[in-house]
C-alpha cells in the first residue's frame, strides 16, 4: 500500500483514518482553547484598527470606548503622506512627513534580499551538517552555534563599524550584508529536517551515480521544501519588522526601511505621547504586505504534506 | 528502477575518501555560510572581546584595564538582580510558550484543516515588536485600560500590569507569548508535518487512543523539533529587549532589567562599552552551557525517525 | 520542476541583489560631502527631535539658504527614543548631522570626549552680542574648560497644568490658583486643593468624611513617574523654595540628596499617595500623563513648558486646559526648574565654517522669532520671548505662569555635571522605590553616597 498521498482522494481517506484513533480528545476542549485563542489574537488587531480610524486628540475623552472615537482617516492619510501640517496639527498627532512609497520598496528590496540569500546559503551549510558525513563536522557545527548565542548587542558595534568602513552605510547591502550570508537559526532549524530525510533516497541516488549538488538540490531539497518555504516566511517577517539595526545604517530615506520609518509615530518630545492614531495605522498597513506573503504561501505552510515514504 | 553499474574512481567512493569524509563537497557548501561566520559572528565576537577587558566609552580610544569589568561585574547588585529577572522572564517565557505553542499544534493539527485559524494564529507576529509592546501598554493601563476596567467591573482589584514591580516582569513575558505563540506553534507544526502517517496508522490499527499516541509517536518523533524550538526559544528570551525598551525601561525599581536591555543602557545611555561587553561575555557563556546542557538532554543531534 | 523554481529564485536573486547594488551607488552620497554639488552649494545636515518644532525650524533652513545662496541645510527630525542613540552612532562612525539640537543632560559627555566644537573664536570673529538672551542660558552651555559650546536657542520652566473644569467644580478661580503655598510640614494651599480635587468613585471628595482612599476616581495631583536624578518636573520646583539643589553649582563633583530638606519633601511628596490623592507608583505607569489628564483621571500635573501646544490643544466636553505657576514655598516665592537648549557642532562637521553660520543664524532673532510665532517653546532671545508670549495668547493660552519665574529670576539651572547618565541610572530607581513605598526617604543617605562616588 502506497502511504505517499499522491491523490487528494488518499489524502482524504489517510485523514480521517487518522481523525477516528483521536476520538479520544473531547471535542470542547480542541474548539474551546482555539476560540479563545483567536479572541485573544484578534481583539488587539480590533483595538488597533479602531485607534487607526480614531482622532487622536479626541481618544483620551473616551479612552474606552469599544469604537473609534470621532472617527477620521486622519491617521491613515499621516501614514501615506497625503496628509497636511495643519491637518495634522489639528488632530495630535505627528507632523513629520513619511514618505510611505519610498519606504516600503525600501523593506521590500532589502527583506527579499536577505531572505533568499540566508535560506539559501543555509540550507547548503545545513546540508553538510546534516547528511554529509566529514571530519570534524560535529565540533563545526558546535562552533557555528555559538553565532546563535551571541546577543545581537554584542555584535551591533562592530558590525557598525565594519559596514561603515566598506562604505555601506545608508544602502541596502549595508542593511543587508551581516545577515545575508547566513542565519545561525535558519541552518540549525533546517538541519534538523534535513536529518529526517529518508536515507535510502539519498543512498539509492548516490548509487546512481549522482554529485552531492544533485542529491541536494533534487532530492534532498524537494523534500523539505515546505520547511524551506515556512522559514523563508518567518525570516521575512522578522526582518520586516526589525528595528534597531536598520535605524543604525539607514542615514537618509534613500534606505530608511517601513519599520524605522514608523518610527516618527513615536513619542518625540520626552514626557510626551506617540501619535497613538498614526502609529496604530502606520502599524497595520505596514503589516499588509507580509500578510499577503502569508496568504500566498499559506497553503504550503498550513497546508498537510506528507514528506517521507518508501516506494 | 534499473540499477547503474557503480563507476569506481580511485580509492573515492561517492561516500568520499575514507579518511575525511565527505570534506570536499562539505566545504563547498559550507563556504559562503562560513564566510558570513568569521567576518559578521567571530570577528566582532572577537572585537567585542577584546573590548570587555578594556574601558571605552565609544567617542575616544580604548583604554585596557585587564580583568576590571569582570570584578565590577561580581559585586555589581544591579547585575545579579539582572540576571534574577532575566531567569525569571525565560522560565516564565518557556514554560507558556513552549506548552502553550505545543498544545496549540497539536489542536490545529487535528481539529481544523482551516487554512483560516491558522493564518489568524499567526498575525501577531506579522507587527512589529515596539508597535505590540505599546497596544498592550494601553491595554493593559491601570487607569484609562480596557483590562483593569473589566477587572473592576467584575469587582477584583486593579492590577499595575506594567508599574507594578512584582507583575512587571509577568507582563512583559505574556506579551512576548502573546506575539510568538503563533509563530512557536508554526515552528512545531512544520515538525508534526514530517512525521509520516503511517505511523500513526499502525498505532491506531493497534487501539491506541489520542494521548497514548501523543505521548508514544508524537513527542517522541517531535524530539528534534522540540528541542530545536526550546533551544531557540530559550536563547531568545534571554535577550527580550524590545517590549522593555518601549515600556518600562527597565524600572520599576529594576524590576523589568533584563540582562540585554542593562547592556544596553550601559553601552549607549552611559557610554561604557567595555563594561557592557564584559556584561555580553558572561551572557554567551551563560546561553552556551545552557544550549550545551539542552542539547545533550534532549539529544537533539539525532533523530528517532531514521530509518 | 523544483529544479527550475530553485534556478529561477537564483536567478532572480541575483538579480535583486545587483539592482540593489547598482541602485544605491549613487545615493549613497552623505549628507555632509565635501566638495559639493553644482554651483557650489554647501549642505549643511542639521538633526532634531520636536516635530512640533519642525516647521519652523524648516522655514528657517529656507529663509537661512534665501540670505545665503551658498549654503542649504537639509533638516532631519528624529523621535526623542531614537534621537539620541543616533547622535552617539553618528559620532561613533565618524559621520554625524553637522548641527545637531543639544540637551545640558547628554552634551556633557560629548564636550568631554572633545566630540563638540566650542565656539569662542566664532563669537569673538562675528562680534555676537551674548547680552540678548534670557540670564542664566549662556552660561549653561559653558563647558568645565569655560568655552562656550552653544548658542541658546530655547528654554522651559515648569508649571501646574490642570482641568479648568474640575477646579471649577471645585470652586476654585484662576485667582486663587495663582495663589498656592506649600510647605513640607502640612502642604500648604497646595494639599489643600490637591485634597479637594480628589474624587472617589462614590464622588467624596479627598477633604470630606467617607472619603475611600482605595477607590479613588480623579486624582487631585498626578505622579509622572518619580522624577530620578532631576525631577524636573516633579519635585524641583518645591525643594528650590527649600533653598535646596542637587548641586552647588554647574560642573560640581558632589550631589546633595542625603540633604534633610529634599528627605522632607520627597517624604510629604510620597505622603500624598498614602492619602489618596496620588496615585501609586504602580498605577501611574502606563498611558502619559497627559493623555490621563485629558481623560479626567487626574486634576492637576506639573510639567514642561514644551508640553503647552500637546494640553491646550486637547479641549474636550470634559476638559479645558488651565495652566498656574507653581505654589509658593516658606520662602515666599514660586520656583522653578530652568532648562535651555542649544546647538552643537559636531567634531566630525567638513564643513565647520558653515555650521558656524547656522548655528549662528539659530542663535539670532530671524530665525527665534520665527519659532516664537509657531507657539511651541520660548526662544531665548528676549525679544523673541516676548513674540512667543504674544502668540500663544493668540491661541487662547496664557503662559505668564511659565514665563514670570524668568522674569522674577525664581529659576534653578538643571544640575549639569559629569556621569549624568550614571547618576540617573542610580537615582531613578532608588526614587522609584522610595515613591512605590519599597524604601524609605533613609534610603536617599546610600544614594547619595554612590553617586558622589563616580566622582572619586
Amino acid at each position: 500500500m502506497s502511504l505517499i498521498n499522491h491523490t487528494p482522494a488518499m489524502r482524504r481517506a489517510n485523514e480521517s483514518r487518522f481523525r477516528t484513533a483521536l476520538r479520544g480528545i473531547p471535542r470542547v476542549l480542541g474548539w474551546t482553547s482555539i476560540a479563545v485563542v483567536i479572541f485573544g489574537t484578534l481583539f488587539p488587531f480590533y483595538w488597533m484598527i479602531r485607534t487607526a480610524l480614531s482622532n487622536n486628540r479626541a481618544m483620551f475623552s473616551d479612552p474606552l470606548s469599544l469604537l473609534a472615537v470621532d472617527p477620521t482617516l486622519g491617521a491613515i492619510k499621516r501614514v501615506l503622506g497625503l496628509s497636511s501640517t495643519a491637518d495634522a496639527l489639528a488632530e495630535g498627532g505627528s507632523v513629520g512627513s513619511i514618505n510611505f512609497t519610498q519606504f516600503l520598496i525600501n523593506s521590500l528590496i532589502v527583506c527579499t534580499l536577505i531572505t533568499v540569500f540566508q535560506v539559501m546559503l543555509s540550507s547548503m551549510a545545513a546540508y553538510a551538517f546534516a547528511l554529509l558525513k566529514w571530519r570534524g563536522r560535529d565540533t563545526v557545527f558546535a562552533i557555528f552555534l555559538v553565532a546563535l548565542l551571541v546577543p545581537g548587542m554584542f555584535t551591533l558595534l562592530p558590525n557598525f563599524l565594519l559596514v561603515r568602513d566598506l562604505g555601506l552605510l545608508d544602502s541596502y547591502l549595508g542593511i543587508a550584508l551581516p545577515s545575508m550570508f547566513f542565519s545561525p537559526f535558519v541552518v540549525f532549524f533546517l538541519r534538523q529536517f534535513f536529518l529526517g530525510v529518508n536515507r535510502q533516497f539519498i543512498e539509492a541516488a548516490t548509487i546512481d551515480g549522482a554529485g552531492q549538488w544533485r542529491i541536494f538540490s533534487r532530492i534532498a531539497l524537494p523534500i523539505v521544501w515546505p520547511q524551506i518555504i515556512t522559514i523563508s516566511v518567518l525570516q521575512f517577517i522578522f526582518y520586516w519588522n526589525d528595528y534597531l539595526w536598520p535605524l543604525l545604517v539607514a542615514q537618509s530615506d534613500n534606505s530608511t526601511l517601513l519599520t524605522v520609518g514608523l518610527g516618527i509615530f513615536r513619542s518625540q518630545t520626552p514626557q510626551g505621547s506617540p501619535d497613538w492614531a498614526g502609529l496604530m495605522a502606520g502599524s497595520v498597513i505596514a503589516a499588509i504586505p507580509v500578510f499577503i506573503l502569508i496568504l500566498v504561501f499559506g497553503r504550503r505552510i498550513v497546508g498537510s504534506i506528507q514528506s517521507s515514504g518508501v516506494k | 528502477m534499473a540499477k547503474m553499474p557503480l563507476t569506481a574512481s580511485q580509492g573515492r567512493t561517492a561516500k568520499g575518501s575514507r579518511r575525511y569524509g565527505q570534506l570536499a563537497p562539505a566545504v563547498l557548501f559550507l563556504l559562503p555560510a562560513l564566510v558570513g561566520f568569521l567576518v559578521f559572528f567571530a570577528w566582532p565576537a572577537v572585537r567585542g572581546l577584546y573590548l570587555s577587558f578594556t574601558d571605552y566609552n565609544l567617542l575616544s580610544s580604548p583604554e585596557f584595564i585587564g580583568i576590571k569589568n569582570y570584578q565590577d561585574i561580581v559585586s555589581d547588585t544591579v547585575f545579579w538582580r539582572s540576571m534574577a529577572v532575566t531567569l525569571q522572564y525565560v522560565a516564565i517565557n518557556i514554560v507558556f510558550q513552549t506548552v502553550a505553542a505545543l498544545f496549540l499544534a497539536v489542536m490545529l493539527h487535528k481539529f481544523t484543516q482551516s487554512m483560516l485559524i491558522r493564518g489568524i494564529v499567526m498575525l501577531p507576529y506579522l507587527i512589529a515588536n515596539v508597535v505590540v509592546a505599546l497596544v498592550w501598554y494601553w491595554l493593559a493601563d491601570y487607569n484609562l485600560g480596557l483590562i483593569n476596567s473589566s477587572l473592576d467591573a467584575i469587582g477584583l482589584d486593579r492590577i499595575g500590569f506594567f508599574g507594578d514591580d512584582q507583575w512587571a516582569m509577568i507582563t512583559i513575558a505574556m506579551v512576548n507569548v502573546w506575539r510568538h505563540l503563533g509563530y512557536t506553534s508554526l515552528l512545531i507544526f512544520a515538525g508534526l508535518q514530517a512525521i509520516p502517517e503511517d505511523v500513526y496508522e499502525a498505532a491506531a490499527v493497534d487501539g491506541a487512543g489520542a494521548w497514548r499516541a501523543f505521548r508514544s509517536i508524537t513527542l517522541p518523533l517531535l524530539r528534534p523539533v522540540l528541542a530545536f524550538v526550546l533551544v531557540i526559544t530559550v536563547v531568545g528570551s534571554f535577550q527580550i529587549f524590545d517590549t522593555i525598551a518601549v515600556t518600562t525601561q527597565g524600572g520599576p525599581v529594576d524590576a523589568t532589567n533584563a540582562i540585554t536591555y542593562y547592556i544596553y543602557s550601559r553601552a549607549f545611555t552611559r557610554f561604557d562599552f567595555g563594561y557592557a561587553s564584559a556584561l555580553s561575555v558572561i551572557l554567551m557563556l551563560i546561553l552556551a552551557a545552557i544550549a550545551l546542557i539542552q542539547m545533550r538532554v534532549l539529544r537533539a543531534g539525532q533523530s528517532d525517525l531514521e530509518r | 520542476m523544483k529544479k527550475s523554481l530553485i534556478t529561477t529564485t537564483t536567478a532572480l536573486a541575483v538579480a535583486v541583489g545587483a539592482l540593489a547594488g547598482c541602485s544605491n551607488s549613487n545615493s549613497d552620497t552623505p549628507s555632509s560631502d565635501g566638495a559639493a554639488a553644482a554651483g557650489g552649494v554647501t549642505t549643511i545636515s542639521y538633526g532634531l527631535w520636536d516635530s512640533n518644532q519642525l516647521p519652523a525650524y524648516q522655514q528657517c533652513a529656507t529663509d537661512f539658504a534665501a540670505a545665503n545662496p551658498q549654503y542649504k541645510v537639509d533638516v532631519e527630525q528624529i523621535g526623542w527614543d531614537d534621537y539620541w542613540s543616533k547622535i552617539t552612532t553618528g559620532f561613533v562612525s565618524g559621520d554625524n548631522y553637522d548641527v545637531f539640537t543639544s540637551h545640558v543632560a547628554f552634551y556633557p559627555e560629548f564636550q568631554k570626549n572633545g566630540q563638540v566644537l566650542p565656539l569662542d573664536d566664532y563669537i569673538a570673529r562675528d562680534n555676537v552680542d551674548m547680552s540678548i538672551y534670557q540670564d542664566g542660558l549662556v552660561n549653561l552651555w559653558k563647558g568645565p574648560d569655560g568655552l562656550q559650546y552653544g548658542l541658546p536657542k530655547d528654554f522651559d520652566t515648569v508649571a501646574l497644568f490642570y482641568n479648568a473644569q474640575m477646579t471649577d467644580a471645585a470652586g476654585y478661580t484662576k485667582e486663587d490658583l495663582s495663589k498656592l503655598t506649600w510647605n513640607p510640614e502640612d502642604g500648604g494651599t497646595y494639599e489643600k486643593l490637591i485634597a479637594h480635587l480628589t474624587i472617589d468613585k462614590s464622588g467624596v471628595r479627598g477633604d470630606e468624611a467617607g472619603f475611600d482612599k482605595e477607590n479613588v476616581d480623579t486624582y487631585g495631583l498626578w505622579m509622572e513617574n518619580a522624577g530620578g536624578a532631576d525631577g524636573q518636573t516633579q519635585w524641583t520646583f518645591l525643594t528650590a523654595s527649600l533653598g535646596w539643589t542637587q548641586t552647588d553649582g554647574a560642573w560640581a563633583t558632589t550631589y546633595n540628596y542625603d540633604d534633610p530638606s529634599f528627605a522632607e519633601t520627597i517624604g510629604w511628596w510620597y505622603g500624598l499617595v498614602e492619602k489618596g490623592y496620588m496615585p501609586s507608583f504602580a498605577a501611574q505607569e502606563g498611558v502619559s500623563w497627559a493623555d490621563q489628564l485629558i481623560a479626567g483621571k487626574a486634576a492637576l500635573v506639573p510639567n514642561g513648558s514644551w508640553m503647552t501646544g500637546y494640553v491646550f490643544g486637547a479641549v474636550s466636553d470634559t476638559f479645558t486646559p488651565g495652566v498656574a505657576a507653581t505654589p509658593a514655598g516658606p520662602d515666599g516665592e514660586s520656583w522653578s526648574m530652568f532648562n535651555g537648549l542649544a546647538d552643537n557642532i559636531s567634531v566630525t562637521t567638513k564643513h565647520p565654517d558653515a555650521s558656524w553660520e547656522w548655528v549662528k543664524y539659530l542663535g539670532s532673532a530671524a530665525c527665534q522669532d520665527v519659532v516664537a510665532d509657531a507657539a511651541v517653546v520660548f526662544p531665548a532671545i528676549s525679544t523673541s520671548t516676548d513674540k512667543a508670549v504674544a502668540a500663544f495668547e493668540a491661541k487662547g493660552v496664557d503662559v505668564t505662569a511659565f514665563t514670570q519665574h524668568v522674569d522674577n529670576g525664581t529659576t534653578v539651572l538643571y544640575p549639569i555635571t559629569d556621569y549624568k547618565s550614571d547618576v540617573n541610572a542610580i537615582m531613578s530607581p532608588a526614587m522609584e522605590a522610595i515613591m512605590s513605598g519599597s524604601a524609605g526617604t533613609d534610603s536617599l543617605k546610600k544614594a547619595n553616597e554612590q553617586v558622589n562616588q563616580l566622582f572619586q
